[in-house]
C-alpha cells in the first residue's frame, strides 16, 4: 500500500481525474474531500461491505420461508398499478399452467 | 427459425425448470454486488409473493433475490435525477433476517432495470437518507 503524508488543505491525485483533500482533522475524525466523475462511485467502504453482506443473505431466500414472512408481517401491500408494471416478468403462475 | 434458439431452459431452485425466452432476460454488464460474475438475470412474479419480484441468475439458478418496488415502502422515494429515466424500474432487494425472518428492504442500493436495453445493476446512492435494512411490516 502507498502510503502518503498530507497536510490540512493538501490534495492527493488518483488518475487525471480524481482528487482527495484533507479537509480538517479533529480528535481522531478526518473530513476528506472527493472529487471525482459520476461515473466513479464513491462510497464509505462499511456501506459497500453491507451491501455485500445483505445481498449474499438475499440470494439464499427461499419461496417458502418467503411466503411466510410476507403473511406474517401483517403489511398491506397495494398491488396496484407501480412502475413495476411495464417491466419483462415472466409470470410463474402463466407458464406453470401452460407446462 | 427455431424457437428453442430465443430460449433457456433453466433449472431454478424456487420454481423448477424454466424456459426463459431472450427477450426476458437482463444483462448486467458488472453483476450485482457480491455477485460479479453472474451477468444474466430473469425477473419472475409468483402470486403468493405478489407483488415482490424475484430476481434469478440464469447462469446460477440456484440463485435468487426477492425484490420490491420502493415507492411500495415510500412514495417519496427519490433515487435521484441522474438514475430517473422513463425505461428504468427500481426494485429494492429484500432480506429476511436469520431470527425471526422479519422482512427489511435495500432502499439505498437498489437494482435498476431498463426495460428498453435490458440492462440492469445495482447502484449506490450517494444519499444518507437511505437505509440498507427498511423494516417491511412488522413481524409479530
Amino acid at each position: 500500500m502507498l502510503v502518503l503524508s498530507r497536510k490540512i488543505g493538501e490534495i492527493v491525485t488518483i488518475g487525471n481525474s480524481i482528487e482527495i483533500s484533507v479537509i480538517s482533522y479533529d480528535r481522531g475524525v478526518v473530513r476528506l474531500g472527493i472529487n471525482a466523475p459520476r461515473s466513479v462511485p464513491v462510497h464509505r467502504k462499511e456501506v459497500y461491505d453491507r451491501i455485500i453482506e445483505l445481498n449474499r443473505q438475499a440470494a439464499k431466500t427461499e419461496l417458502e420461508a418467503m411466503k411466510s414472512a410476507i403473511s406474517k408481517s401483517g403489511y398491506n401491500f397495494t398491488k396496484s398499478l407501480n412502475s413495476s408494471e411495464s417491466i419483462q416478468v415472466v409470470n410463474f403462475s402463466t407458464i406453470k399452467n401452460s407446462q | 427459425m427455431n424457437k428453442a434458439v430465443d430460449e433457456r431452459r433453466i433449472v431454478t431452485l424456487h420454481f423448477g425448470e424454466i424456459k426463459v425466452g431472450k427477450d426476458f432476460i437482463f444483462n448486467f454488464p458488472e453483476g450485482i454486488l457480491g455477485f460479479e460474475d453472474l451477468r444474466e438475470f430473469v425477473l419472475i412474479s409468483e402470486e403468493e409473493t405478489e407483488p415482490f419480484k424475484w430476481l434469478i441468475s440464469i447462469e446460477q439458478p440456484d440463485i435468487g433475490f426477492p425484490m420490491l418496488s420502493p415507492w411500495l415502502l415510500d412514495i417519496e422515494y427519490n433515487p435521484g435525477k441522474i438514475f430517473s429515466h422513463e425505461k428504468n424500474v427500481f426494485f429494492a432487494i429484500v432480506t429476511l433476517e436469520d431470527e425471526n425472518h422479519q422482512m427489511t428492504a435495500n432502499m439505498k442500493a437498489p437494482i435498476i432495470l431498463n426495460s428498453d436495453s435490458l440492462e440492469g445493476r445495482q447502484i449506490i446512492l450517494s444519499t444518507d437518507k437511505y437505509s440498507t435494512n427498511f423494516i417491511i411490516g412488522s413481524n409479530k
